[in-house]
């Protein structure tokens, strides 16, 4: 809410600087969103043009002699077309600074003396929004030369723009504004009280209603309106409130409404045609032409203003297109209502029509100042556009005003505030507030005003007390409530992950939840299809993920492009279905893992590394007995030969492998290796041990063998059977050579395994160690048809 | 007393004969010549039996020093010759000790959750336990139960994804406090932080993020005050922005607290002074906050007369923000390596 303080010193008493008050609002009301002059600009006077003559050396200037008072006559050389002799302008004398820091100086233009600037609007900085004059500004009113200009614009002033939060709806009125202030400052408040003169005839239009959403309705005939320009002062304080001068009849409306909160309309009673206004819910299908001349289309719930058939305004929202108000019209209909504020807002928000009238109406109105906004412009109209208001008000009421009595005891304000407040104190705030109340006890009844109606329990009261009173009293402790605190099981299973990855080498992303439509399903093997947003902003922002590795890759392909030469990224976030979300733990490696350039080591990521790293967190995690198995998926983005499901007993932890290369050459990457794992079944699967285990006293031994195994066999399937047959005194097995080639048969493979044997009651005699060695081999020969190598 | 004058000519040779030593093996030739077998020393003890039982002692005595003194000798020069053997193995292997190490490379915590955890930590300290929920949520955890209804004007102050009438993507972490509300069935005490992902609709741009990061804390108690929320606020603010930082409260509005205050930290550029980083008012906005709104207790259960509380909520983004001087909040998630590797 924009407002001139002008206007508001008009209902109280402002003793401090523009910024001073700003300062109160930010500590005791609303928060200042800007606070600046209307126009910033000095030595402006207003001149008399007294002759205008063609510039003797150019086709479009004039040299101009303006009485710029004190009995001083400039002569300044003018480049608007619409310059004449006769007019009151704005002169920037010599020494004038205009916005954007313009300054005028003595110049010779063409030959010819300048000796000032005659001005335009957009010179003096009124944005193009509130005006749409061409040249320069010619004033409408006579006003004596070197009178200062911005004071006869109405533009000395400052406006202050407050950022209302939408419990606030008091505060969008200038009326309301000045209440806050009073309070505030302390300073006297003066109510405006609206003066009709009336004219004898009657008023005679019936007003009917049938729904219990408007509560009130009241109306009055204004005939022998002339249309025309609004005066300065109220142009400027429209302008100063962000709202564009049109002509006297639409000002006055909008210049009430800002004064009072309380929207109005204006119907062109000529064209309405009838004396009986009927405000009724709208029938499904019914359509309305708007002022903004857009067709809306109606449904039951809207709430319109009808001349008895037809709707003629979309209660509270806007009104109608052939009623409006034009240059012809000379009587009309003026509306001053109450409609329920739910009603407003679902209609204005259906028909995505958001307008001054609807956001006041669905903040909820003073039902005290429907009939004297009403009253108030009328007056305005008679005064400034030359109408007659017909006497008495055609009406409509339903209001029920229920007083709101809140008790509020100094036991209760002072257990929430941990503050020791006396009862003066709380007076003292609601005296300033111009709350009426009754102290009885420790208790105090506060009669809420009906311009508060976000005043509705004693919290409320509470809130009014401290903001006025000032939070700066409010002593500083902690609760009392002890307490313990502590991350749960899964949230340090998951703080540990995180830390491993990073010592890891791995960087951490943090990538966003909605994507594309395609990036949604992507590496997706969820039952259901991804979650879409009802009305998306943008398409790339569409669809809730199901994994986190499209936008991974993303990340990882825009570290690419910028030459990153190692991209190892893991990522802990969620996946999202209708039927629940999953935690995921997820990376991305691709480019060099480690290196040492002078040395002439370079380790490039490769799938034995990321499963090497998956290996170390696991070990680290306390996940054991993890196997990889292949992975087989239709169409997938995995390369089908170098990628595993990670599995721990009959649960699937996760993936592994390397990108398909159809997936790599879409995101324009390199070789990829990402993995996905399942956080909850991560941390399910993880144990630590419970008891120390004993160290063996009894040294170990390591045996070589090797064994030549047809090609199709899974170095997982020899080991299982090696620590099968090897039992307990088996207690490690390591592959150091893998060989397929010339030197041995087609089709075969050779796999070279260190055995370690130990046991725990005793040192192992060479020929046990030869015992079970031959054990291991002939198992691996009866179940694997392996054949040793010697 | 031969034998001395023997050792003194033995000595001197030895010294002599050092001078040509090369090798190892020359010294070990040398030694043999002396106190071999049949080495010089050994020539001079057969000379004993000669002598009468009464003599032997003071002789074999006399040979046994000639012979430690030559081996002194001799042991020495080897000490020696190993030394300078190794000194020169050592200068040998000596690297520049100047070249690159081998790098290992170190990740990095994205500062989204480094500050996550930093306030976590700073509040389980406290006495706080993490509360976590479903960012998919219902209309009723999200608004209704906040008192905020269907069609209240608040809920423009969060523009909201929809994902059907009654399901959306949670606007703030707050329904995870009604959801503990509801849990603890109206009963217990209640102190928890909240952090996690919230969506709004806003058009993505140096200032805005469709997505943002969010912590609230909630207390509840039979004695938890205003006074209260101001002492943990301001702790709040000097772990993250330093122990010298004020605050102060200002009147705002959200319909699940009342009071509902807004929290400036003075600013810790200029210390009040006024700059541009507090917009020349030495106080820089970073958090929402307020007593816990009657309304919400009575819909999750709690008595109203006997149970109050506190609730805040703060960016995890802003914090960022301001305290490492960001000016993009798309940078946290556009993940350019050389913006999150500079947060370790």
């Amino acid at each position: 809410m924009k407002t001139s303080i002008q206007w508001l010193q008009e209902f109280v008493d402002i003793p401090l600087t523009p910024e001073s008050l700003a300062a109160k609002f930010n500590l005791m009301s609303a928060e200042v969103e800007s606070l600046e002059p209307m126009v910033r600009a000095i030595h402006l006077v207003i001149g008399h043009v007294e002759t205008c003559v063609p510039h003797p050396d150019s086709d479009h200037l004039h040299v101009c002699t303006v009485d710029v008072g004190d009995n001083k006559i400039l002569q300044i050389v003018c480049g608007a077309p619409n310059v004449d002799a006769g007019q009151t302008v704005v002169v920037a004398l010599e020494g004038a600074v205009l916005p954007g820091d313009f300054k005028i100086k003595k110049s010779k233009i063409r030959g010819v003396e300048s000796h000032g600037m005659i001005c335009s609007l957009d010179e003096l900085g009124i944005e193009r929004k509130y005006h749409s004059e061409e040249g320069i500004h010619v004033l409408s009113e006579a006003v004596r030369p070197g009178t200062d200009a911005l004071k006869a614009l109405g533009f000395d002033d400052t406006v202050i723009d407050l950022d209302l939060t939408p419990n606030r709806g008091d505060l969008m009125s200038v009326l309301g504004i000045a209440h806050d202030v009073s309070a505030m400052l302390e300073t006297e408040l003066r109510l405006p009280d609206p003066h009709v003169d009336e004219d004898s005839e009657r008023n005679p239009v019936r007003v009917v209603t049938d729904t219990p959403a408007c509560m009130s309705y009241y109306a009055r005939i204004i005939r022998g309106v002339r249309i025309g320009e609004s005066p300065m002062w109220m142009k400027a304080r429209l302008i100063a409130a962000g709202i564009r001068p049109i002509n006297n009849v639409v000002d006055i409306t909008n210049y009430v409404m800002l004064e009072y909160g309380q929207p109005l309309h204006a119907f062109d009673f000529g064209k309405l045609g009838t004396d009986t206004i009927v405000v009724r819910e709208a029938y499904a299908g019914e359509t309305i032409l708007t002022l903004d001349g857009k067709a809306r289309l109606l449904m039951a719930g809207d709430l319109v203003i009808t001349d008895g058939t037809r709707p003629i305004a979309l209660a509270g929202v806007m009104g109608g297109a052939e009623t409006e108000i034009d240059g012809q019209t000379t009587a009309i209909l003026l509306e001053s209502a109450t409609f329920d504020p739910i009603r407003i807002r679902k209609t204005s928000d259906r028909l995505d029509l958001r307008s001054e009238s609807s956001v006041r109406f669905e903040r909820r109105l003073d039902p005290n100042r429907t009939r004297l906004a009403l009253d108030r412009a009328a007056q305005l109209f008679r005064h400034l556009a030359g109408g007659s208001i017909l006497k008495g008000i055609s009406f409509f009421e339903n209001n029920s005003l229920i007083p709101r009595h809140i008790t509020l005891s100094l036991e209760q304000i002072n257990r929430v505030t941990g503050y020791e407040y006396k009862m003066s104190d709380l007076t003292g705030v609601f005296d300033r507030l111009h709350f009426t109340y009754l102290v009885s006890g420790g208790q105090l009844i506060v009669d809420a005003p009906t311009r508060r109606p976000d005043i509705v329990t004693y919290q409320d009261l509470i809130e009014e007390v401290v903001r006025i009173h000032g939070f700066a009293v409010i002593p500083t402790t902690l609760p009392r409530l002890v307490s313990t605190g502590f991350l749960t099981p899964f949230q340090r299973f998951r703080r540990l992950l995180r830390n491993t990855l990073i010592d890891l080498g791995l960087d951490e992303t943090y990538t966003y939840s909605l994507v594309t439509e395609s990036q949604a399903s992507a590496f997706s093997t969820a039952s259901t299809p991804p979650v879409r947003i009802a009305k998306p902003m943008i398409e790339d922002r569409s669809f809730l993920r199901h994994s986190l590795l499209p936008s991974m890759l993303e990340v990882a392909a825009y570290n690419v492009s910028r030459k990153a030469d190692r991209v190892a990224l893991f990522e802990i976030g969620k996946g999202y279905a209708i039927e629940g979300e999953t935690e995921w733990v997820s990376g991305v490696l691709l480019g060099t893992y480690q290196e040492s350039l002078w040395q002439g080591k370079t380790d490039a990521f490769d799938f034995f590394v990321v499963k090497g790293l998956l290996e170390a967190l696991f070990d680290r995690v306390g996940i054991r007995h993890v196997r990889f198995e292949v992975l087989k998926e239709e169409n997938s983005r995995f390369h089908p030969g170098i990628s595993a499901l990670i599995v721990q007993g009959d649960i699937v932890l996760g993936k592994i492998g390397k990108l398909h290369p159809l997936t790599q050459a879409e995101r324009n990457l390199p070789d990829t290796f990402v993995f996905e794992l399942d956080m909850e079944r991560l941390h399910q699967g993880s144990a630590r041990n419970e008891k120390m285990q004993e160290i063996a006293k009894y040294p170990f031994v390591t045996r070589d063998i090797a064994v030549l195994v047809d090609q199709k066999i899974s170095v997982q399937s020899i080991l299982d059977v090696v620590r099968k047959a090897g039992k307990k005194t088996l207690i490690d097995v390591r592959v150091f050579d893998l060989y397929q080639g010339d030197k041995i048969a087609d089709g075969k493979k050779s796999v070279a395994l260190s055995l370690t044997f130990q046991d725990f009651s005793k040192t192992l005699e060479t020929a046990e160690i030869d015992q079970w060695t031959g054990k291991i081999v002939q198992a691996l020969g009866t179940e694997l048809q392996a054949v040793q190598r010697v | 007393m031969e034998i001395k004058k023997q050792l003194e000519q033995a000595l001197a040779a030895i010294h002599e004969a050092l001078t040509q030593v090369v090798t190892p093996n020359d010294l070990a030739d040398l030694k043999a010549k002396y106190l071999g077998k049949k080495g010089v020393v050994a020539e001079w003890m057969s000379a004993m039996k000669n002598l009468t039982p009464e003599e032997r002692p003071a002789f074999g005595q006399l040979v046994n020093e000639a012979k430690n003194r030559i081996n002194d000798v001799i042991e020495s020069f080897r000490q020696k010759m190993e030394d300078r053997r190794v000194a020169e193995k050592l200068a040998n292997e000596a690297v520049d000790v100047t070249l690159p190490g081998r790098t290992i490379p170190m990740g990095s915590k994205h500062l989204i959750n480094q500050i996550i955890e930093e306030v976590e930590d700073l509040f389980i300290g406290m006495g706080y336990t993490v509360k976590e929920g479903p960012e998919i949520e219902q209309d009723l955890y999200n608004f209704e139960m906040l008192n905020l209804p269907k069609s209240h004007p608040a809920r423009d102050m969060q523009a909201t994804f929809y994902i059907t009438d009654e399901l959306l993507l949670r606007t703030h972490t707050s329904p995870v406090q009604v959801r503990t509300l509801l849990e603890n069935g109206g009963k217990k005490p209640i102190k928890i932080i909240c952090p996690g992902k919230v969506y709004r609709r806003d058009e993505d741009d140096m200032t805005h993020s469709h997505q943002f990061t969010q912590i609230e804390a909630l207390v509840v108690d039979e004695y938890v005050t205003l006074a209260d929320l101001k002492g943990t606020l301001l702790t709040l603010a000097r772990k993250m922005f330093g122990d010298d930082r004020q605050i102060r409260l200002r009147p705002s509005y959200f319909p699940f607290t009342e009071p509902s205050v807004e929290v400036d930290i003075s600013c810790y550029q200029c210390h009040g002074k006024g700059c541009p980083m507090c917009k020349h008012t030495g106080w820089i906005e970073i958090l929402g906050a307020g007593m816990v709104n009657n309304a919400v207790l009575e819909a999750t259960g709690y008595d109203k007369t006997k149970y109050q509380g506190f609730a805040l909520g703060v960016g995890v983004e802003r914090l960022a923000i301001l305290k490492y001087g960001i000016d993009d909040i798309r940078a946290f998630f556009t993940n350019d390596l050389r913006f999150n590797r500079q947060f370790k």
